[in-house]
């Protein structure tokens, strides 16, 4: 009966893992932008990585995303979610851009 | 109430109930991650339109927010280690870990409110401009999920206190758990979006 969703439950080793790495990663972002090591445009997209990254590894080892038995519901839904939350976050940037480019347009004539 | 003899393996005779109920919290973060997902999307359109006003990299003090992060990643960890002690029927270790949580969630909070006053002083409120309006609906509204996992806390560990570690208890302190640690994910994307990307 002792599935590994219930294994998870009771050990304490994910959480630590969870720990040190959210740790490593967020201390590695904070010095990648207070010291200025890569250029402003490539930091941007190494400090959404590390995010990403520190996001995925926080799901997986603290909130077990992805561990559960078969009909993976948990997994699904969350993978929906992240569909939404894609749709809502880019068609936005996507419009607005569109707009604040036409604008500006309009306004150098 | 109590069932101090209750110690054969871990799955409990409501392991129904309790995978349901869990799932059924799950549903609600993520309609909350769609809410912060809304807020960060106005956020990032509103960023570069401070109406004159200060941008985002003369408004944040980086190390500040740098120490609210650790503290508010403590909060997860002292959490997920108080949902494995409560599976384990580790009554005593359990309260004192969530009474850790507890703690600094208040310690973030307080930094928070300090944080928040600083901006409203030097006349930076949420009516300076389109980018501030954004930074404090979106950081504001984490911050009253903070306010909310606090009482929350409260409330699940006085009958905690009573009644012990009984399968219903920890149902309620496992969606516990899992309210502090989706706060934490959902305030990695704000340090990176908001503040890191700010300042850099």
């Amino acid at each position: 009966m002792l599935d590994p969703y219930h294994d998870w439950n009771i050990s304490y080793k994910p959480v630590f893992l969870a720990f040190i790495f959210a740790l490593i990663l967020t201390i590695a972002a904070y010095f990648i932008v207070v010291e200025h090591i890569f250029t402003s445009l490539s930091n941007i997209y190494i400090i959404l990585g590390l995010g990403v990254v520190s996001a995925l590894i926080q799901l997986i080892f603290f909130l077990h995303l992805g561990i559960e038995p078969k009909p993976r519901w948990n997994l699904m839904i969350f993978l929906f979610m992240v569909l939404v939350v894609f749709v809502v976050i880019g068609g936005s940037l996507w419009i607005m851009s569109n707009l604040d480019y036409n604008l500006m347009l309009n306004m150098e004539k | 109430m109590k069932d101090p003899t209750s110690h054969e393996s871990y799955p409990d005779p409501h392991h129904d109930t309790y995978s349901n109920t869990v799932f059924g919290f799950w549903v609600y973060l993520l309609t909350d991650f769609m809410l912060f997902g809304a807020l960060f999307a106005t956020y990032a359109v509103l960023k570069n339109n401070t109406f004159g006003g200060p941008p985002a990299k003369d408004l944040f003090h980086l190390p500040f927010v740098f120490i609210e992060t650790l503290i508010l990643l403590l909060c997860s960890f002292f959490s997920g280690l108080g949902g494995a002690s409560a599976h384990r029927k580790k009554k005593n270790r359990t309260i004192i870990l969530f009474g850790l949580t507890f703690l600094a969630g208040v310690v973030f909070m307080v930094m928070e409110f300090h944080d928040f006053n600083r901006l409203i002083d030097s006349g930076n409120s949420w009516q300076r401009s389109g980018f501030l309006s954004a930074y404090f609906t979106l950081v504001g509204t984490h911050s009253l999920h903070v306010i909310l996992g606090l009482l929350w806390i409260i409330v699940i560990l006085l009958p905690v206190f009573w009644s012990g570690l009984t399968p219903v208890n920890i149902k309620r302190l496992s969606c516990l758990r899992i309210f502090w640690q989706f706060l934490n994910v959902v305030w990695v994307f704000i340090f990176s979006i908001v503040y890191l990307m700010g300042v850099n």
